[in-house]
C-alpha cells in the first residue's frame, strides 16, 4: 500500500518504546529531528500525512533570512531572536543537505515621505540589532528602475537588504527528515497522534498505527498544535488559525521581480509580498483572514485581494500568468502581537513536553529555533551526549533541468531513464521520479514536492497519467491505488468499462 | 543517417508534424526526421478514438488513430526518420537543437530548417483560479481522455465538466458511455464553446444537461472531490447571488481551452502573437527566426485535424525549400490585419503573389454577415461564432487587385448591408 512507512511496527497496533517522540514532520518537527539526531537520542518523529511539509510548510513564500524589517522583528519578541540567530545558519544548512539556497535581498519599496521616516528607523534599529550582518543600503528612483524595471513608478526608492534568501521548504523538510533518518530517527509517516495519556515518568501516545511510549514529547503539529497540548492538558497558550493566500505566476514571467519586494503594510501584521522561487515561478500576497483551521479552500475574495496586492506593486502583470494559487495557515500567539509572537517553550504544568510553534516566518526560524528546543529539552533533564558517527551532509536527487550539459550526458549515460522527460513544462525525467520513489515518494504530491512533475504550467496534464503508471509499478501496486496525497485521494477510482460490467466496488 | 546532415527537423508527431515532415520529402528535402517524446507517433490522435477526422481531407470519417495510422503510413512510406521517446529541450536562434532521448541519449544538432508542431496545451484549473479545496478528481479533459482511451482507468463515476469545448463535450458522451453519469456541463458562456455537431451529437443525444451562463464557483472535498457549487453568471461573467446550487460528483473535469505549447519556440527567440499564443508567420509559415516554421495548433488553435494537416503541409513545403537552398524572405510582405470583429487573422503576412488561404476567428457570435479581405474578395456566412474556424481561400489573380505600394489589408466581418 501507498500509504508511507509503516516499518517501524511491523505490524500494526505493536507497541513502541522511545525517548523523545516528535509530533509533526513540518519544517519545525525534521528540524528538531534532525538537530536531536546529533546526539546519542533515541528520537521517533510521527507525522499525519504521508510526506514532509504538507501542513504550513508547503504554503510558505519560501523566504528565509528574514528579520531585518526591525519595525516587524523587534527585540520584545521573541521570535524575532530567533530569525535573526538563523541568517547565518539557513546557507550552510542549505549548502549541507543540497537543499536550494539563493541569495536574492529584499527592497521595501518607499512610496512616501511618511514611510521613508519609518523606514530611517528601521534601518537605525537593524545596523543597531545586526551589527555583524551586511547592513541596509538605500536605493534611489532610477537605481530601483534599472534593478526591477516592473515595478511600479509610483514610489520614491527603497530599502534593500541583502541578506533574503529563498529555499525550497518542502524539499528542506525532506532532506532534513532524510538525514535524521540516516542518522538513526525512527521516523513513520501516515501515523497520526489521537490522545495522550501521562505516567509518572513517560507518556503513553495513542497513534493511529499503534502505541507508543515515550519520555519527552516535542509538540511541533502546527496548525494543531494546541489541540495536541490539550491531550495532557499541556495548552498553557492560545493560538489564531489566520489564513494567508498565495498566487504564483508562470515561470514565462519570472524574470518580472528579481528581489523579494514588500511594501509597508497598512495595518500591522499585514503581509505584503511578491518574490521570485528558486525555481523560477513568482510567488504574491499574502491576504490574511482569521479563519476556522482546516479549510484549505482558496476563496475568490482572497485571490482577488492577492491578485490587488500584485498590480499594485508590479503593475504589468496579467491574469493569465497566474498558474497556480494556495492557501495554508499562520498560527498567531496572540491576536493583538500578530505573527510576531510564537510558542517555543516547555510546558510549566506537563515535565518533559515542549511545545513548538512559530507561525510566521517558522521556516526562517527553523535552524535556531530548533536549537533552542534541544537546550529545553537537556533543561527537562534529556541526556545529550554527541554522537561520533554523525554524518551531518545529504544529496539532492539531480536536477536534470538545472544540470549543464556534460552533466546532463553523464546522467543519461549512467542511466538511460535520465533521458526519458516525463513532465515536460518542468523537464522532469523518469530516472529523478524513480529516484524520488526509491527516497519515499508513496504519491502524486509527493512526486511532485521532490521533483516538480507536475508543478509547471499545464499543471500535471501532460505527465500525471505518466506519473501514475511509474508510482504504481515502482511500489508495486495497481494504478488504481495511486493516491494524490494518500488516504482516500485516489486518482483513478475504476478500471475502463468496469461500470458497465456492474461489479462495482463503491470507492473507499 | 548521420545527425549532421539533416535537412529538415520536425518538432512533433501529431497531425501538424507528420503532415510537414511528408511534405518536405515530396518537396525534395533529402534527410528529414521527426522528433516525438511518446513512444510512437501520432500524438494526441492515438487518444482521440471519436470520429470526425479526416472528412475534407480524406472525404472519409476516420477515428483519431486511423487519422493517425494512414499518416503514420504515409510517413514511413516518405522515408522520414522517426525519432522517438526524444525530446527537445532547447533550440538556439542559429537552429541548433539540444535533445534528449533514452536511446539516443543527449544530441545536438543544426539541421538547414526546423518545422514547430508542437501542439497545444490545455488551460489548467490553476489558470482558472477556481476557488476551493485541491483534492484529487480534478482533470483536465483531455487528462481524463488519455487515462480512460489508452491508460485503461475510469477517472470517476458522477462528473461534472466545466467549459463546453470540443474535448470537454466528446468526453461527457465518452464517460456516459463507460457508465459514469455526467451531471452537467457548465458553461460560463451564453453558447457552447465547441463544434454545433459535438453539441448535438455528444450532449443533447444523450440527455447530458447544458448549463450555458453558468460557471463553477467552489470545489468541495479535501481528499477527493465530493462536489461543486454551480452558478449563473451576470454580463460581466461574475456569479450572481442568490443562484448557486451544489451538484455531488467525485470528479471535475475542464474543458476551458487550448494554449499553443510554444516554450522551445521561445528558447529560439521565435516571436509570439499574444492573440493566438502562437508564432507570428508569414504565408510561407515561417516564424519571425529565419529557417524556423510552424504549423498546426502550434500557432493557433484549430477545431479540424484537416485545417491542421492543410497548414502543416505548407510548413513542410517551406522548410523543405528553404533546407534546400531557397531563401524565403524572413516575413516581409503584406500585413493582415483583423478588423471589426475580428480577433485574429493566419497567417499574420502574404507575400502577395501566391494563392493563400486565411484562417480567422471572429470574437462574438454574429448572424448575417459578409467577412470582406480589403476590397479584394469577401464570403457571406449566416452565423459565426468564435468557436468555429472562418476559412477565406484568395488566389494570385484576387491578390492582384491589390495594387503595387499596398501594405496592409484589413479583415472585417461586417453585417449585410452595412460597410
Ligand atoms: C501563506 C504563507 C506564507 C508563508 N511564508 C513564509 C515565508 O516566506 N518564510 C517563512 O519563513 N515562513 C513563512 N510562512 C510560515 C511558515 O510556513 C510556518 O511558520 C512554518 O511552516 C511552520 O512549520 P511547522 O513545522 O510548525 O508547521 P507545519 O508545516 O504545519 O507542520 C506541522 C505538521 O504536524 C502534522 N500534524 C498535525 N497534527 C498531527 C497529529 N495529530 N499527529 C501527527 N502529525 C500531526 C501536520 O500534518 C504537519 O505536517 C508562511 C506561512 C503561510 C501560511
Amino acid at each position: 500500500m501507498p500509504e508511507g512507512d509503516h516499518s517501524a511496527f511491523g505490524e500494526l497496533n505493536m507497541k513502541l518504546d522511545t525517548e523523545v517522540l516528535i509530533i509533526g514532520g513540518g519544517i519545525l518537527g525534521t528540524s528538531v529531528a534532525r538537530e536531536l539526531s546529533r546526539y546519542r537520542v533515541d528520537t521517533t518523529l510521527v507525522e499525519r500525512e504521508v510526506d514532509f511539509g504538507w501542513g504550513s510548510t508547503k504554503a510558505s513564500a519560501t523566504v528565509v533570512c528574514q528579520g531585518g524589517d526591525c519595525l516587524e522583528f523587534r527585540k520584545e519578541y521573541r521570535n524575532s531572536r530567533f530569525v535573526w540567530d538563523s541568517i547565518p545558519l539557513m546557507e550552510p544548512l542549505c549548502r549541507e543537505l543540497d537543499v536550494p539556497f539563493k541569495r536574492i535581498g529584499s527592497l521595501s519599496l518607499i512610496r512616501n515621505n511618511n514611510e521613508l521616516v519609518k523606514y530611517q528607523k528601521m534601518k537605525n534599529l537593524a545596523d543597531k540589532y545586526l551589527p555583524d550582518l551586511e547592513p541596509h543600503q538605500w536605493i534611489d528612483r532610477d537605481t530601483l528602475r534599472r534593478i526591477e524595471p516592473h515595478l511600479t513608478r509610483d514610489v520614491i526608492g527603497a530599502l534593500y537588504d541583502p541578506k533574503p534568501a529563498v529555499t525550497d521548504p518542502v524539499r528542506l523538510s525532506i532532506a532534513l527528515a532524510e538525514n535524521a533518518r540516516e542518522n538513526g530517527t525512527n521516523i513513520m509517516l501516515g501515523t497520526e497522534v489521537v490522545s495522550i495519556s501521562r505516567g509518572t515518568d513517560s507518556f503513553e501516545v495513542q497513534t493511529t498505527e499503534g502505541l507508543i511510549r515515550t519520555r519527552f514529547i516535542v509538540n511541533a503539529a502546527g496548525v494543531y498544535v494546541d489541540k495536541i497540548a490539550a491531550m495532557v492538558d499541556a495548552d498553557e497558550f492560545v493560538v489564531y488559525p489566520v489564513k494567508a493566500w498565495i498566487g504564483v505566476l508562470d515561470k514565462k514571467v519570472g524574470d518580472i521581480i528579481r528581489h523579494v519586494v514588500t511594501a509597508r503594510p497598512s495595518r500591522p501584521g499585514e503581509l505584503i509580498f511578491v518574490n521570485p522561487t528558486v525555481h523560477g515561478n513568482i510567488f504574491f500576497g499574502i491576504p490574511l483572514q482569521l479563519n476556522k483551521r482546516g479549510d484549505y479552500s482558496s476563496t475568490r475574495r482572497m485571490s482577488q485581494a492577492g491578485f490587488a496586492t500584485i498590480r499594485s506593486l508590479v503593475p504589468d502583470v496579467s491574469e493569465k500568468d497566474i498558474i497556480n494559487s494556495f492557501a495554508g495557515y499562520i498560527m498567531y500567539r496572540n491576536y493583538e502581537l500578530g505573527w510576531h509572537e510564537c510558542v517555543v517553550a516547555a510546558s510549566r504544568k506537563i515535565p518533559r513536553f515542549i511545545n513548538f510553534c512559530i507561525g510566521f516566518p517558522g521556516v526562517s526560524a527553523a535552524p535556531a529555533a530548533s536549537k533552542e528546543v534541544i537546550r529545553l529539552l537537556s533543561s527537562e533533564g534529556l541526556q545529550t551526549v554527541e554522537k561520533e558517527s554523525f554524518k551531518a551532509s545529504g544529496r539532492a536527487i539531480p536536477d536534470f533541468s538545472e544540470a549543464s550539459d556534460e552533466e546532463k550526458k553523464k546522467l543519461i549515460q549512467k542511466d538511460s531513464r535520465y533521458g526519458h522527460v516525463v513532465c515536460r513544462c518542468e523537464t522532469v525525467t523518469e530516472g529523478e521520479i524513480v529516484e524520488a520513489i526509491k527516497r519515499g515518494a508513496t504519491t502524486m504530491d509527493g512526486v511532485k514536492y521532490r521533483t516538480r512533475a507536475g508543478m509547471g504550467r499545464c499543471q500535471g496534464g501532460f505527465c500525471s497519467p505518466r506519473v501514475a503508471r511509474i508510482l504504481a509499478r515502482e511500489l508495486n501496486v495497481p494504478e488504481e491505488q495511486v493516491t494524490k496525497k494518500g488516504k482516500t485521494s485516489r486518482l483513478l477510482l475504476y478500471k475502463s468499462k468496469e461500470l458497465l460490467e456492474g461489479a462495482v466496488n463503491e470507492p473507499a | 543517417m548521420n545527425l549532421h546532415e539533416i535537412d529538415v527537423a520536425v518538432i512533433g508527431s501529431g497531425p501538424a508534424g507528420m503532415a510537414a515532415a511528408v511534405r518536405a520529402k515530396e518537396t525534395g528535402a533529402k534527410n528529414v526526421v521527426i522528433l516525438e517524446r511518446a513512444e510512437e507517433l501520432g500524438g494526441l490522435l492515438h487518444q482521440c478514438v471519436h470520429n470526425g477526422f479526416g472528412l475534407f481531407y480524406f472525404h472519409e470519417d476516420l477515428t483519431g488513430p486511423e487519422y493517425a495510422h494512414r499518416f503514420i503510413e504515409k510517413t514511413m512510406d516518405a522515408g522520414v526518420r522517426p525519432m522517438l521517446e526524444t525530446m527537445a529541450l532547447n533550440i538556439s536562434p542559429d537552429r541548433e537543437i539540444t535533445a534528449v532521448s533514452n536511446k539516443n541519449q543527449f544530441l545536438k544538432f543544426r539541421p538547414e530548417s526546423i518545422v514547430l508542431a508542437m501542439g497545444c496545451r490545455e488551460r489548467s484549473r490553476g489558470a482558472l483560479n477556481i476557488p476551493g479545496t485541491r483534492p484529487a478528481g480534478v482533470f483536465t479533459a483531455g487528462t481524463a481522455q488519455r487515462f480512460i482511451n489508452v491508460e485503461g482507468f475510469l477517472p470517476g463515476r458522477q462528473v461534472v465538466i466545466l467549459g463546453s469545448g470540443d474535448i470537454g463535450m466528446i468526453m461527457a458522451r465518452r464517460l456516459t458511455l463507460e457508465g459514469a453519469r455526467v451531471e452537467a456541463v457548465v458553461e460560463v458562456l451564453p453558447y457552447v464553446g465547441g463544434l454545433i455537431r459535438n453539441e448535438v451529437q455528444c450532449l443533447h443525444d444523450f440527455d447530458i444537461p447544458l448549463f450555458l451562463k453558468h460557471t463553477v464557483t467552489n470545489i468541495y472535498g479535501e481528499r477527493r472531490v465530493e462536489g461543486v457549487r454551480v452558478a449563473e453568471v451576470d454580463s460581466r461573467m461574475n456569479p450572481i447571488g442568490g443562484t448557486e446550487r451544489d451538484i455531488a460528483c467525485d470528479t471535475l473535469l475542464l474543458s476551458v481551452g487550448l494554449i499553443p505549447e510554444n516554450e522551445l519556440s521561445l528558447t529560439a527567440g521565435v516571436e509570439l502573437d499574444p492573440v493566438t499564443g502562437g508564432p507570428f508567420v508569414d504565408g510561407a509559415r515561417q516564424t519571425t527566426v529565419p529557417g524556423i516554421f510552424a504549423g498546426g495548433n502550434v500557432v493557433h488553435v484549430h477545431d479540424l485535424v484537416d485545417n491542421v494537416t492543410w497548414e502543416s503541409e505548407i510548413a513542410g513545403e517551406s522548410a523543405a525549400r528553404f533546407a534546400m537552398g531557397e531563401r524565403i524572405p524572413a516575413w516581409a510582405g503584406i500585413k493582415l490585419k483583423a478588423g471589426r470583429n475580428i480577433r485574429y487573422v493566419v497567417p499574420h503576412t502574404i507575400s502577395g503573389n501566391e494563392d493563400v488561404t486565411l484562417y480567422m476567428r471572429v470574437r462574438e457570435p454574429e448572424q448575417n454577415v459578409r467577412i470582406n479581405v480589403g476590397d479584394i474578395a469577401g464570403k457571406s456566412e449566416l452565423i459565426v461564432k468564435p468557436s468555429s474556424m472562418l476559412k477565406i481561400e484568395l488566389t494570385s489573380e484576387q491578390l492582384k487587385k491589390l495594387g503595387k505600394n499596398v501594405t496592409e489589408v484589413v479583415i472585417d466581418c461586417q453585417k449585410w448591408g452595412g460597410k
